[in-house]
């Protein structure tokens, strides 16, 4: 039956199924491989995943832990980048869906910038933020922006007028409308679109990193690539799926936290 | 304005007319209600007793003439939605991300105390916030709920809902409530259970009435049902567009006015009232306010109360 849910153990049981076929699925083709070529470093064997995974956990000749350092580099870019974006993206959002002279006035920027694709825009980030940190916090911040402030924006225009109304007879003045009530009925929907919008704030991350980075997940990713090394790629794409799994997992849970209202039939 | 002449205003419609573009809504629409009267307001689809509703609110102000409320114990022009109206919708319109005690409590929070002085001053906002939960599960007992206080909307059915809302209402004290079709979306056990809570606020302002003081609820309902009508008013407004304005010199219909202004028999809330015997208000009714065909003079309406 469509939509029929299961059990909590049931669903436990698939999700380890579906792990434990892919990493199944991916020692079979890498034994494959490794029969025509026992000398390959594409696919590698689990034996040369811990290879790399050595690599790049203990210190190089330099006395430099890879991972370490290139956690610290990317992980610094992507807070600021994401903050930034959080905080412009919601107030760009409130300022929008509330005031309709801004709504006017910022409208037609933020819909242009939400059609330019980041990762061919990195030219012009280069030519006016450098390439040090500002260029990856703008990089990032500009690629989350348009869809956090529309985001927002189109949630307040989802409000309807009688709670608006109601809050004035409530006694509310339109500062107040828009804190205790848009504010609060907006929050869920943006920190949904926030989880949606660490996807794009990473992959914007790494490709700038890949062009111009001389530390971080997208510079070790492209080195190690290029020597064919991808006992260290995959691990480091894996750290890095993980760790958008963890954010996305502690948003949902700061979601439950300060919106325990936000439940299916209160959406 | 007298303290007496205070005590007994409700509010108060000047020649009202309203339109949207080439719809002509309302025309010329005089009402004066007295502080204490339960209004129920009737009238066929789209004669516009939303579209008052709405102008007495404030949110859709009247194009002509002036809608006046009682503000901070002055006469002022409703051209804004204030706390001297309160308003219940169908759609209950409660926040969802507030329980129903922090619901009704809200309104108390907003008008209180200023932004500034929840944010810097958490001491005093804290004793402040414990008052007003505290009166707010008052109201809650009384719409009984003494129960719910701590659902979310989304956890209470539509009936809990709309007792919310008219707790959230009458929390604030207003000068009027105003209930657009509240129980409209409710089946019909629970339209009564619900009518009778409005005939208990009804009691209240008799025996306030009889105590020499100001009635505390004025109330108008705006209704599709013509039993909830007259059970729950004590005054019948007919609304409509129906009225021979031909007569009045117009070549299109101006709008819908008033043309039908009755007592309605008063009922106590554990009076279960013979609906048959109602059939003479409601066949009048549908002549004067329903009827298409029949087309009078505004002034040969059923007018038996002054409304200028």
């Amino acid at each position: 039956m469509i939509g029929r849910p299961i059990s909590r153990p049931k669903a436990v049981l698939l999700s380890v199924l579906s792990v434990l076929m892919l990493l199944v699925g991916y020692t079979w083709v890498s034994h494959r491989q490794h029969q025509v070529n026992p000398n390959d470093t594409t696919i590698p064997s689990w034996g040369q995943l811990a290879e790399g995974v050595k690599k790049f956990t203990q210190p190089d000749r330099k006395g430099d832990r890879w991972l370490v350092e290139d956690s610290l580099a990317t992980g610094e870019r992507l807070a600021l980048g994401l903050a930034m974006g959080i905080v412009f993206g919601f107030l760009i959002g409130m300022l929008m869906g509330c005031i309709s002279p801004m709504e006017a006035f910022l409208h037609p920027p933020i819909s242009m910038l939400a059609k330019v694709p980041q990762t061919a825009a990195l030219a012009v980030y280069f030519v006016f933020f450098g390439t040090g940190m500002e260029m990856y916090v703008a990089m990032i911040s500009f690629g989350i922006i348009p869809a956090l402030a529309v985001t927002v924006y189109l949630a307040i225009k989802d409000i309807p007028s009688e709670m608006l109304d109601k809050a004035y007879t409530l006694g509310a003045s339109a500062f107040e409308v828009a804190i205790e009530v848009v504010f609060k009925l907006v929050l869920p929907k943006f920190i949904d679109a926030v989880r949606l919008g660490i996807g794009p704030a990473i992959v914007f991350l790494i490709a700038a990193e890949m062009v111009v980075g001389d530390v971080g997940f997208g510079y070790r990713i492209r080195l190690q690539f290029k020597l064919t090394n991808m006992n260290v790629v995959y691990p480091y794409l894996a750290i890095l799926a993980g760790f958008g799994f963890l954010l996305d997992y502690g948003l949902r849970a700061l979601q439950a936290k300060v919106c325990p209202w936000y439940q299916n039939g209160a959406k | 304005m007298t303290d007496a002449e205070q005590n007994g205003f409700g509010l108060q419609c000047q020649e009202v007319s309203h339109w949207f573009g080439e719809t002509k809504v309302l025309y010329d629409l005089n009402l004066k209600v007295n502080a204490g009267q339960f209004v129920s307001l009737i009238g066929p689809s789209g004669c516009g007793k939303s579209t008052l509703l709405r102008a007495i609110l404030g949110t859709h102000p009247p194009n002509e003439g002036r809608i006046l409320t009682l503000q901070n114990g002055r006469l002022a022009k409703a051209d804004h939605p204030g706390r001297d109206r309160g308003i219940v919708y169908q759609k209950y319109s409660l926040y969802p991300f507030l329980t129903a005690l922090d619901n009704v409590a809200l309104g108390l929070k907003l008008d209180q105390t200023t932004t500034m002085f929840r944010w810097f001053n958490w001491a005093g906002w804290s004793r402040k916030r414990r008052e007003f939960r505290d009166r707010a599960a008052v109201f809650l007992e009384k719409v009984g709920l003494g129960q719910a206080m701590n659902l979310y909307p989304s956890q209470m059915s539509g009936g809990m809902q709309q007792r919310v809302a008219i707790a959230q209402a009458l929390i604030m004290e207003p000068a009027i409530i105003l209930l657009d079709e509240p129980f409209g979306a409710l089946d019909e056990a629970t339209r009564e259970e619900l009518q009778e809570m409005l005939l208990q606020l009804y009691e209240e302002n008799l025996e306030a009435k009889s105590n020499g003081g100001k009635p505390p609820y004025t109330l108008i309902i705006v209704t599709h049902e013509l039993n909830e009508a007259i059970r729950v008013g004590d005054r019948l407004i007919g609304l409509s567009q129906y009225w021979d304005w031909k007569a009045a010199g117009h070549t299109t219909g101006p709008g819908a006015t008033i043309v039908y202004d009755k007592p309605a028999p008063v009922f106590r809330s554990n009076e279960r009232p013979n609906y048959e015997s109602f059939d003479d208000i409601r066949k009048e009714i549908r002549k004067y306010v329903y009827n298409p065909e029949v087309l009078q003079p505004r002034d040969e309406h059923v007018c038996l109360n002054s409304t200028k």
